[in-house]
């Protein structure tokens, strides 16, 4: 499975839509196999889209994403895990081992009446018509 | 001053504030800042500020950095965030140094304004229109959006067809506005609206003496749109005799103006437009058949609003925030009873409907939440389709019951055909069948 992260220094750059820099995962199970950074040109969002499927991406984890660009995502077959924060090598390996939808890694914001279906359930943010 | 004080001065002004420590964490966060960003401030507060503001600036040139690092100033730089709701925004921001009574630099203080509303006038007035102003998760417009890059940066004829309201000119914009053409002109003639005698001289141009009162030379539009894009709504509405010409365009990329005797050279992209059958049009010879394959080489067709039900909460939200902002009212939305009312519709008028339904609402409504009092009279009428339980729905979990068993009835329980129908997952649909327990 590969999993796409944009990247800011060594953590979640703060909004998928400004990043520049993505990091490419593949998770077997809980084991990391690969992982290499890409530059992510700025491009409109449709060729930003197009991009993440020509390189295979079956999840992006992000942080803040626009509800425009999430959809033309979601509408090419990639699954999203928006609003995470956090160190690239935590976040992937919590995602690994099921352990993503601990509160610590989600971004401020998100946390009104999310608290018990986060931890429960892995719900995040979520807008009108969700994720 | 009082802390207190400072707070309540601080809440009263309509720009967002927020100040940072060294450490770039936010030590204060004003109502107005709440507002904007849409994260409440015991949440902002102790945070990071790129993740709060959340602008195309903080990883890459942060505004506050660089004042802090400078000492200077900046003021109303134009950025774009995102809030906490997934909305893209423009804002203007300034920036200063915040010191304490000695002068030794303490943080900064960021003010942040919303531009929304300008940023919404100068795409009205300029129609600059993009991707990010067609709301939509229907899989045949996302289907759309994954072709749109290719498309916009060929050269080739688009031919867009779609029902009164679908977007059609919107589609067309965002495909000018994103391919190597954006810098030159779009240009939208409405064929349908030019008697038949005008349209020639209105497409062409035409020269001094070519017909009584022509005393000097007149530009086309596609002269006008030279290097840049024409956008040709109701294409079928053209007379055959304008066809042949149009047809030349295409093939051989000139065009005579009326009364001239030398071809004019046209790099112009084409893109038309129908929301009637073209082909049966074709068949029945009212619309040259050379000509159809001419424009024909790129096909967008766009669904109608009845297609894509999944989108209209969407496209309510969107409705509500923009006429908030041109209206100065602060309505949050609607009830339940107006979305069931508003996802039964069918919408023979499409998106353009719903847009006139939404800002009929707001002439009417006093409240912040449109009621149903507030809907255009045909809607005071209509009973709700008592066969799918709609009158009985009083809340949204209801009404997301009943759409699914709809979606599954309707696609004779295929639950990967009802979960596309309903544009959401087919995971989620199950977990949401077992939540409703349907079986």
């Amino acid at each position: 499975m590969k999993i796409a992260i944009p990247v800011w220094q060594d953590s979640i750059s703060g909004v998928f839509d400004f990043a520049d820099k993505l990091s490419l995962a593949e998770i077997e199970g809980q084991t990391e196999n690969n992982r290499l950074e890409i530059p992510l040109p700025n491009e409109p969002m449709p060729q930003k889209a197009s991009r993440l499927k020509e390189l295979d991406v079956d999840v992006l984890i992000c942080g803040a994403i626009s509800k425009s660009l999430a959809f033309l995502i979601i509408g090419s077959g990639i699954k999203i895990i928006p609003f995470v924060s956090g160190q690239i090598d935590e976040v992937l390996s919590a995602y690994a081992s099921g352990q993503l939808t601990e509160m610590r890694f989600l971004m401020p914001g998100c946390r009104i009446g999310t608290r018990k279906g986060f931890v429960k359930g892995g719900h995040r943010c979520r807008w009108h018509g969700g994720l | 001053m009082e802390k207190e004080a400072q707070t309540v001065i601080l809440d009263s002004i309509t720009e967002g504030v927020f100040t940072v420590d060294l450490n770039w964490e936010i030590t204060f966060f004003n109502q107005a800042a709440e507002k904007i960003t849409k994260i409440p401030r015991q949440q902002a507060i102790g945070q990071l500020c790129k993740n709060i503001l959340r602008s195309e600036l903080c990883e890459k040139d942060c505004a506050l950095q660089k004042t802090i690092e400078t000492g200077k100033p900046i003021i109303n730089k134009p950025v774009h965030i995102v809030d906490a709701k997934g909305n893209r925004k423009a804002i203007s921001i300034t920036t200063a140094i915040l010191k304490d009574k000695r002068s030794k630099i303490i943080g900064g203080v960021e003010t942040f304004r919303d531009m929304s509303l300008v940023e919404q006038l100068r795409k009205e007035i300029q129609q600059g229109y993009s991707f990010e102003d067609i709301i939509s998760r229907n899989h045949q417009v996302q289907k759309l959006f994954s072709i749109l890059p290719n498309v916009a940066q060929s050269n080739a004829t688009v031919l867009i067809t779609g029902e009164t309201g679908t977007g059609k000119e919107l589609f067309a914009r965002a495909v000018h506005n994103i391919g190597p053409r954006k810098n030159r002109p779009f240009i939208a003639v409405n064929c349908g609206a030019l008697p038949d005698t005008l349209l020639e001289s209105e497409l062409f141009g035409y020269k001094a003496g070519a017909f009584t009162d022509a005393k000097k030379d007149k530009a086309g539009r596609f002269a006008l749109a030279e290097g840049g894009t024409i956008f040709l709504d109701e294409i079928t509405d053209i007379p055959i005799s304008v066809q042949v010409k149009l047809l030349r365009v295409l093939q051989e990329k000139t065009y005579e103006p009326l009364g001239g005797t030398f071809s004019c050279k046209a790099d112009v992209r084409v893109i038309a437009a129908t929301n009637k059958d073209i082909e049966k049009l074709v068949t029945q010879d009212k619309f040259r058949r050379d000509l159809y394959y001419r424009i024909n080489i790129v096909k967008l067709a766009l669904p109608a609003l009845r297609e894509r039900r999944e989108d209209i909460p969407l496209l309510i939200d969107h409705f509500i925030s923009r006429f908030n902002r041109l209206h100065n009212k602060n309505i949050t939305g609607v009830t339940d009873e107006v979305l069931a009312i508003l996802l039964e519709y069918e919408y023979p008028g499409n998106i353009r409907e719903l847009e006139n339904i939404i800002e009929h609402c707001f002439v009417l409504c006093q409240a912040e939440i449109i009621q149903r009092e507030c809907l255009p009279a045909m809607f005071q009428k209509k009973q709700i389709d008592e066969s799918i339980g709609l009158n009985k729905a009083v809340t949204l979990e209801e009404m997301e019951r009943i759409f699914i068993k709809q979606a599954l009835r309707q696609n004779n329980d295929n639950r990967t055909a009802a979960a596309r129908q309903l544009g959401i997952n087919k995971s989620t649909l199950f977990r949401k069948m077992k939540g409703f327990d349907i079986k």
